[in-house]
């Protein structure tokens, strides 16, 4: 048995399939490619593919990891770059690693994400003065509870516990994951949330940001929601950003075009 | 609010005088514009997203300027439904095939994304590059059942296409429908240009090659641009091209439908069905697409023959597909393993109307057992057959997997009403089928039924409860656990079926035969009945034999709001009761009036091959509790179905099958009778899953 841990991306027109359909996706890929993927036993068997979490439908990522187990030895640089091939359009495996004996779980590796919120080329200086201000608020707050509305009822979460840091700066070049709409400058904030403890997501921390935290009364919204949000990658927390899990490599807060720290 | 996304406009409709640009042959093209960046926002607010987004494996992405002509082919109902069906994707492939042609696809939008796209103006779209409706040259659109007619006439309008014929010019598409329904296509004369019956293969790429020829004609200043109805001529040219608008219907002052007849010079009175003669020039799907999200049917699928021999009066499958034509175990085979290796597909069907009547059925499933033993990919055969043979099939295709569930089709309950719908199974068959079928370790057995047959009494309905109760106890013997789960639907009479002639049972009607077999076996535990709302009936009942008076409240019924019919969403049936009192359509007068051998049919100019005194001697029988023989092992009744095409008489009784060329396939023995596992009820027809 080999395993092997991948980081892929799920982009553009895919990012509409939901969690549920991801297995079968992986899974006739696996097929069509040929590889040796392992399966569980039992009545039903599956593809030994495991995620470490489920991305909400319609978000962005190039932060996606799943753990494949094989039950013959693969040439991964070959056998993965032919997966990756013939995934659709937008799921594309970027990174693996083999995974060794005693490795720690992949979910232990995974700590933290790096989340991108990305507004259109509106009210962009403005837009993004208002956040750098409520989220310095924010990382000076000790809780910041918003409430979730879900169709089982609202629940109530504090923000502030899971956020590690954030930034927001106003973007003048391409898009990012999904270029959208017209071109121009563009708010972009980056966030880091913690992955252990209770579940936070983006849409909770932009109910954060969206009202005036300082005030502390119920208010109505004045941010609209951004137009794509994006899972940057997932691994550790470091300064000035994320150290990605497989590669090691620094995903930043701030990004170096006409960035304004918070 | 800040940072609030503007709304992204869809491109707009160009007025009429400026689409003609769009439909240029080749790169002289204008291109029209995705209308993917206007639908993208609205996405994240609606159900499954995920059907709207295509890049699914095996699309095919032309040019727009790389096709002289583009087809833009349709299933009216949701993706999760339509995507699996096997004759789009066959004609989705042979079109793509064909270099100067190119084949989209579109479903119908879910409710709530179709209101979102009325309000944003966002028309019809195709998946591959999301492009409008109105620009492509051919909207082709199966029509396997009734209740997507009131769909066509939505997917038209939000398409930026007028609904009616007559409304339509030279800078719309050619609207053409095929499908089992379009053997009646007269409730959707005014809205259609052309119709099919039949296998679609050869006359897609006839009517393709004459719109590209129209289409270069124009180029060339040969052809006048505005000359619709010349291009309308020159399809009804080619054999199977019914064009409604060149024939009239004559009624009787009593109201009766006296004869349709062709109104236009050189067009033909009879307008024959097309066969495809030798499937194995035909070996689709190759590619077949791979969805990404959810559908009905998720496998490779493979038809292993076309057309039934078994001669059930009920089913219009069986009658308008004939006759039988075998694909080859070997070409089976061949189509299997690569479709698994292109698709990546965890199982494959093998699909026909009665598989397990394949003369080399055997051989194949033992072939295709062999070679995925051990593997994960799994093999289903839709076949309600009820005998031992289906079982021992059954076995076969269940070595990789458990033996969970079953399907058998008795069709009827009593020995007697089995005779007057030509279904020979008999009460014996169907007992010693289920004691083999739980002794060799399946747990579950699910039986089809139907009530509001014709000459159908009490008896025979309370048989249905007798005889479900009697397979309970077979069930019982072998597993306290082990389930019996009755499914029963109420009759719709079609056309081209010797039922043709037969009253429908009103849904009270339906509804009280329910619930003498719900009464009957409500003390048995383990024992389960299915059925589905009577109700649903009424409207395909009107649609299968209504004539073009009909297509009023067709209209009428859709501007009420009337989409879904086959859905529970949207309750409709009121729509159309209002839309058939303004209309002036008398239900009863269509559905529960048993017609006579004299009265003209709405569908008497669509020659499905099958003689109509042959039909009507076929009722007869029926009447008087006659049966008749498979054909594939009998000796020929002359249905009229052969005679004409350049087919060896096929039957195997003589011992083998005759295929073309010379080939000769080994016959199994029959035994018992199946039914029409494709195509299920409506219960089934509309379920997920």
């Amino acid at each position: 048995m080999q395993r092997y841990r991948i980081r892929w991306t799920k982009v553009g027109r895919v990012r509409f399939v939901s969690a549920r359909d991801l297995s079968s996706v992986w899974e006739r890929a696996l097929r069509r490619a040929d590889l040796p993927i392992a399966y569980s036993e039992g009545f039903s068997p599956h593809a030994k593919v495991s995620f470490p979490d489920a991305l909400p439908v319609g978000v962005s990522s190039t932060g996606e990891y799943a753990e494949l187990t094989f039950a013959a030895p693969i040439v991964p640089a070959r056998d993965l770059g032919a997966l990756s091939a013939t995934l659709p359009e937008g799921m594309d495996i970027t990174t693996y690693l083999e995974v060794e004996g005693g490795a720690p779980k992949l979910a232990r590796m995974l700590r933290a994400t790096l989340w991108e919120l990305e507004w259109p080329a509106v009210d962009a200086d403005e837009l993004t003065d208002v956040l750098s201000t409520r989220g310095r608020q924010l990382l000076d707050a000790e809780h910041a509870e918003v409430i979730r509305h879900r169709p089982d009822g609202d629940r109530v979460v504090d923000v502030r516990p899971a956020l590690l840091t954030l930034a927001a700066a106003t973007r003048s070049g391409p898009s990012g994951a999904a270029p959208t709409g017209p071109g121009g400058a563009r708010t972009v904030l980056r966030a880091v949330l913690r992955n252990d403890g209770p579940t936070v997501r983006p849409t909770d921390l932009l109910t954060a940001l969206a009202t005036d935290v300082a005030s502390g009364t119920v208010r109505e919204p004045d941010v609209a929601p951004p137009v794509i949000t994006t899972r940057i990658a997932q691994g550790e927390t470091v300064d000035g950003g994320l150290r990605e899990a497989l590669s090691g490599e620094i995903a930043p807060l701030v990004l170096d075009v006409d960035a304004e720290a918070a | 609010m800040l940072g609030a996304a503007p709304t992204i406009a869809a491109p707009p409709l160009p007025s009429r005088g400026q689409r003609a640009a769009y439909r240029r042959p080749g790169t002289a093209a204008s291109v029209p514009d995705s209308v993917w960046d206007a639908l993208e926002p609205l996405l994240p607010e609606v159900t499954k997203p995920a059907q709207y987004a295509g890049v699914e494996h095996n699309q095919v992405r032309s040019e727009w300027g790389a096709a002289d002509t583009r087809w833009l082919l349709c299933y009216p109902d949701t993706y999760e439904v339509g995507q699996p069906n096997q004759g789009l994707q066959i004609l989705y492939e042979i079109l793509n095939e064909r270099p100067t042609a190119l084949a989209e696809r579109a479903y119908a939008p879910w409710i709530d994304l179709e209101e979102r796209m009325r309000e944003g103006r966002i028309p019809t779209f195709s998946l591959e590059h999301h492009r409008p409706l109105w620009a492509f040259d051919v909207f082709a659109v199966s029509l396997p059942h009734e209740l997507g007619h009131t769909n066509l006439l939505n997917l038209l309008d939000l398409g930026g296409v007028p609904i009616r014929s007559a409304d339509r010019t030279t800078e719309d598409p050619i609207v053409l429908v095929g499908g089992h329904a379009a053997f009646n296509p007269e409730p959707l004369a005014p809205f259609v240009d052309a119709v099919v019956a039949g296998d679609g293969e050869e006359v897609t790429l006839e009517i393709d090659a004459v719109v590209r020829r129209w289409k270069l004609a124009v180029v060339d200043g040969s052809a006048d641009p505005d000359d619709r109805h010349q291009l309308l001529l020159r399809l009804a040219a080619v054999e199977g091209v019914y064009v409604p608008a060149f024939y009239e219907a004559r009624y009787a002052d009593d109201g009766r439908l006296l004869r349709t007849v062709a109104v236009e010079p050189g067009v033909p009175a009879i307008v024959p069905k097309r066969t495809v003669q030798d499937l194995e020039q035909w070996q689709y799907p190759r590619k077949q697409i791979v969805p990404l999200t959810e559908t009905v049917h998720e496998r490779f699928s493979v038809e292993i023959f076309r057309g039934c021999t078994r001669g059930c009066r009920f089913c219009q499958a069986g009658m308008i597909t004939r006759p039988v034509r075998e694909r080859l175990p070997e070409t089976v085979q061949k189509m299997v393993e690569e479709g698994v290796k292109d698709t990546g597909f965890e199982e494959v069907g093998l699909l026909s109307l009665s598989s397990a009547d394949h003369s080399g059925i055997g051989q194949i499933v033992r072939d295709l057992a062999d070679e995925y033993e051990g593997t994960t990919t799994s093999l289903s055969l839709p076949s309600t057959r009820v005998d031992a043979f289906n079982v021992t099939l059954s076995n076969e295709l269940a070595r990789n997997g458990r033996r969970s569930g079953l399907t058998f089709a008795p069709e009827a309950g009593s020995e007697r009403m089995r005779a007057v719908i030509n279904k020979m199974v008999s009460e014996e068959d169907m007992l010693r089928t289920a004691e083999i079928a739980f002794s060799q370790g399946w747990r579950h057995c699910k039986l089809y039924f139907m009530v509001g047959l014709p000459t159908e009494q009490d008896e025979d309905v309370l048989a249905i409860a007798d005889l479900a109760i009697k397979v309970w106890e077979v069930a019982r013997k072998h597993g306290r656990a082990n389930k019996v789960t009755i499914s029963v639907g109420g009759f719709v009479p079609k056309p081209h079926t010797p039922f043709q002639w037969a009253p429908q049972d009103s849904p009270q009607e339906i509804r009280r035969k329910l619930a003498l077999i719900r009464q009957a076996i409500s003390k048995v535990n383990n024992l389960k009945l299915r059925t589905n709302d009577p109700e649903e009936g009424v409207i395909e009942g009107l649609l299968s034999r209504g004539d073009r008076r009909v297509a009023a409240a067709v209209e009428r019924a859709w501007r009420l709001g009337a989409k879904f019919d086959g859905w529970h969403e949207i309750d409709t049936l009121p729509m159309w009761t209002r839309a058939m009192e303004e209309t002036g359509v008398d239900l009863a007068w269509y559905t529960a009036r048993e017609r006579d051998e004299n009265e003209a049919l709405p569908w008497d100019h669509l020659d499905s091959g099958l003689d109509k005194a042959w039909l009507w001697q076929d009722w007869e029988a029926a009447s008087s509790d006659d049966v008749v023989e498979d054909c594939r092992w009998t000796a020929c009744y002359d249905c009229g179905v052969c005679p004409g095409l350049s087919l060896v008489h096929d039957t195997g009784y003589d011992g083998g099958t005759n295929l073309p060329d010379g080939r000769v396939a080994l016959p199994v023995l029959p035994t018992g009778l199946g039914g029409a596992p494709d195509l299920p009820t409506q219960a089934e027809r509309y379920v997920g899953g």
